[in-house]
């Protein structure tokens, strides 16, 4: 079976061996040198994977278009290390969230408020970015896409049992019994990923109750304080929306403490449940399969009044160009290629994004036209899982809650691990 | 070399010569039955890793994992080949393995054979307790540093992490060949030297080829190591165009999408060569796990 070996080989061997070596290494060192063309590289970092392959077209596209800057698309760099090496990628596009909320804080990202785009977003979305730390002075993101969340529904489940979407906290309760009670299983439960309890029930549920931009304005400023006698914390402010997330945990299916992202996108495409408590990055994983399920949704209703509902964003997509890239004005050259509305609205639509710009078109998709209303009016808020520093495992405590666990004690031990954090900043 | 061609054919014979005597060694059914179910850990996740491949989109996130592939489809491999560049990252992949398994091996040997040789001397000894030290440094702890000074000195590419490679196994390596080392006798490199052979002549034809059951241990282990490795490359390389096949496979496992069949596809094109490799090292593989172990 095997080729035979000469014992007096083990010289040859190896000096084929150095060969091969010596062959790559030169190889390597060639390919090095030839792309050095007169045009400066410009590296574009993208990892959304879905979109890698619309990205990848339209860095070529512009790559072809001008003849000042080649653009190379980046998916597979660290960044972290770059920024630890100087040497970030000229230009990202990128969710915006609080990991990357610290390079904007230590004005890591050069200012993009000359650029005629950033005028052009809305006030109310620009605004998104300063929930987070900022860097005073400076425009550093420009935001390109954001995600509405809400509740996924079945359309054809509310119809053929003749429910109407709960606009009330009671009205939602009595579609679940109702359900519940002709056998449907009301809301699909994937407790087994800790971040889709904390990204759906848990935010959904806070959003739709608590101011969440004051509430964390009041917890940074309380810091060390925070505890049973604060004015806010997570054990008084959040008491009363995680003690509703618990009484929705009625509702859900029996198997779904051992369920996952993945079965419940499943579940969902093969008409199993009634709600799912995802975002649209769901519908791109329902769609694999190939049914022809018709879902819909809905802002969560928490309170008693319909005037509260709410939908959660989150800033996608947002551009930004670190302050120590020699490519700046290249990276800049292409925000303004990128954010042309024929390419920014057709990436929107392309996937279910909603536009950030002022003058945006409003989404068509059917699956989340509904919230086209909370966008427009500028009711929504921003994910409350979202603004914990990763040092607390707040997903998990919230797993653990929805696990059986106490609401109260676990919302304490989140308290006290905030003022710990804050006493050691 | 020799030493392995002359005791590896003998073994399987008195292993082949005792089976068809039969019923004098009886078979251990409850240990044959613990190890039938062992495989099974094995078999069954590659047996979903295959079929997956072959699956369609639609049929990958059916929540059959265990569904044979209908209608097969070769799309998968198709669409991981060109959604992370396979062939230039596969081409870097091997680049960073070959410098990395020829290097650790020379390098180790000749750290090896000067320590071992000159031992009485203080500075070799403690050289080697030196090396030994680094054992104990796993490479996350120095990540940092170890960014920022790849970058200052241009190694922030595939050669910089090979290098970091041969490095890092440096003390482990050094550790086998020392104690492989060993048992080869003095005599044998006098009776060269007698002939007037110097020390570079004595290494390459003598000690050289000797060591070459340990060799294949470390080569084994290099290369396993750096094939598979996925942190320092995704750390230290700078350029996204010369980024390894486990960095670039990243992408089809995220917090939010699964693509079970293309992530699949490209698993399996990437444990293709180390399966091949293993199919034609295999019984240098079985020898080398036990070299060593007795001085």
């Amino acid at each position: 079976m095997l080729p035979p070996l000469p014992s007096a080989g083990t010289p040859l061997s190896r000096r084929t061996f150095l060969a091969a070596a010596g062959g790559s290494l030169a190889a390597f060192s060639l390919a090095a040198c030839s792309p050095a063309g007169a045009q400066p590289t410009i590296t574009f970092h993208q990892s959304k994977p879905e979109a890698v392959p619309y990205f990848r077209d339209l860095t070529a596209k512009f790559t072809a278009s001008q003849d000042r800057f080649r653009v190379l698309h980046d998916m597979a760099t660290n960044l972290s290390a770059s920024f630890v090496r100087s040497s970030p990628p000229d230009l990202g596009c990128l969710n915006y969230n609080l990991e990357m909320a610290r390079f904007m804080e230590r004005g890591a990202l050069s200012d993009l408020a000359d650029l005629p785009e950033a005028a052009s977003i809305r006030g109310d979305v620009l605004d998104l970015t300063n929930w987070y730390p900022t860097y005073p002075g400076r425009t550093s993101v420009i935001p390109y896409s954001v995600m509405a969340a809400s509740v996924i529904y079945n359309r054809r489940i509310f119809e053929a049992n003749g429910l109407s979407v709960p606009t009330t906290w009671d009205e939602l309760i009595d579609v679940c019994e109702r359900l519940k009670a002709v056998g449907i299983t009301p809301i699909y439960g994937t407790f087994r990923d800790p971040w889709t309890i904390a990204q759906g029930l848990f935010d959904y549920t806070v959003g739709g109750m608590v101011d969440v931009r004051g509430f964390y304005q009041s917890m940074h400023g309380a810091g060390e304080k925070v505890g049973p006698d604060s004015e806010v914390s997570f054990q008084k402010t959040l008491l009363e929306p995680v003690r509703r997330m618990v009484q929705l945990k009625k509702y859900v299916n029996a198997d779904a403490a051992s369920r996952g992202y993945g079965d419940g996108n499943t579940a969902m495409a093969q008409g199993q449940a009634a709600m799912y408590f995802q975002g649209p990055w769901a519908f791109g994983e329902i769609e694999k399969a190939g049914t022809d399920v018709d879902l819909g949704t809905f802002p969560l209703p928490v309170t008693d009044n319909p005037a509260d509902l709410k939908v959660r964003v989150n800033i996608d997509l947002s551009l930004w160009v670190p302050e120590v890239s020699n490519g700046q004005q290249g990276a800049r050259a292409f925000i303004q290629y990128l954010m042309q509305p024929e390419i920014q609205d057709t990436y929107n639509a392309k996937f279910l994004g909603f536009g950030t710009v002022k003058d945006a078109p409003p989404v068509t998709d059917p699956r989340i036209v509904e919230m086209q209303k909370y966008y427009d009016e500028g009711r929504f808020y921003m994910g409350a899982s979202q603004f914990i520093p990763n040092t607390i495992p707040a997903a998990n405590y919230i797993q653990s809650i929805i696990g059986g666990a106490d609401a109260e004690g676990t919302l304490r031990r989140m308290d006290a691990d905030w003022a710990r954090l804050a006493f050691r900043a | 070399m020799s030493t392995a061609t002359r005791t590896i054919p003998a073994k399987p014979s008195a292993t082949g010569k005792r089976r068809p005597l039969g019923g004098q060694e009886r078979t251990n059914w409850p240990a044959t039955a613990v190890l039938i179910v062992c495989t099974l850990g094995v078999l069954v996740p590659l047996y979903v890793t295959v079929s997956m491949a072959f699956k369609t989109t639609g049929q990958a996130v059916d929540g059959n994992a265990f569904s044979l592939p209908s209608p097969l489809t070769f799309d998968s491999f198709v669409q991981a080949w060109t959604l992370t560049n396979f062939s230039r990252g596969f081409a870097i992949s091997v680049f960073v393995s070959v410098i990395a398994v020829v290097g650790e091996i020379v390098v180790s040997a000749l750290a090896a054979y000067a320590i071992v040789r000159n031992w009485d001397r203080k500075l070799f000894r403690w050289s080697f307790f030196y090396l030994l030290a680094a054992m104990f440094i796993p490479f996350p702890v120095v990540a940092l540093p170890q960014i920022q000074l790849t970058g200052l000195v241009g190694l922030d590419n595939p050669l910089g992490v090979a290098i970091l490679h041969i490095v890092f196994a440096l003390a482990f390596n050094t550790m086998l060949f020392t104690a492989f080392l060993r048992s080869i006798p003095l005599e044998l490199e006098e009776s060269m030297r007698m002939d007037g052979a110097g020390t570079w002549q004595v290494f390459w034809r003598l000690i050289f080829p000797l060591l070459g059951p340990m060799s294949a241990t470390v080569g084994i282990f290099a290369f396993i190591a750096s094939w598979n490795d996925f942190m320092m490359p995704s750390l230290i390389i700078s350029d996204p165009e010369m980024q390894t096949i486990p960095v670039l496979q990243k992408i089809f496992q995220t917090q939010f999408s699964n693509s079970y069949n293309v992530a699949f596809a490209s698993y399996l094109m990437a444990m293709a060569p180390a399966i091949v490799v293993y199919l034609f090292t295999q019984r240098w593989v079985m020898s080398g796990l036990t070299q060593g172990a007795v001085k």
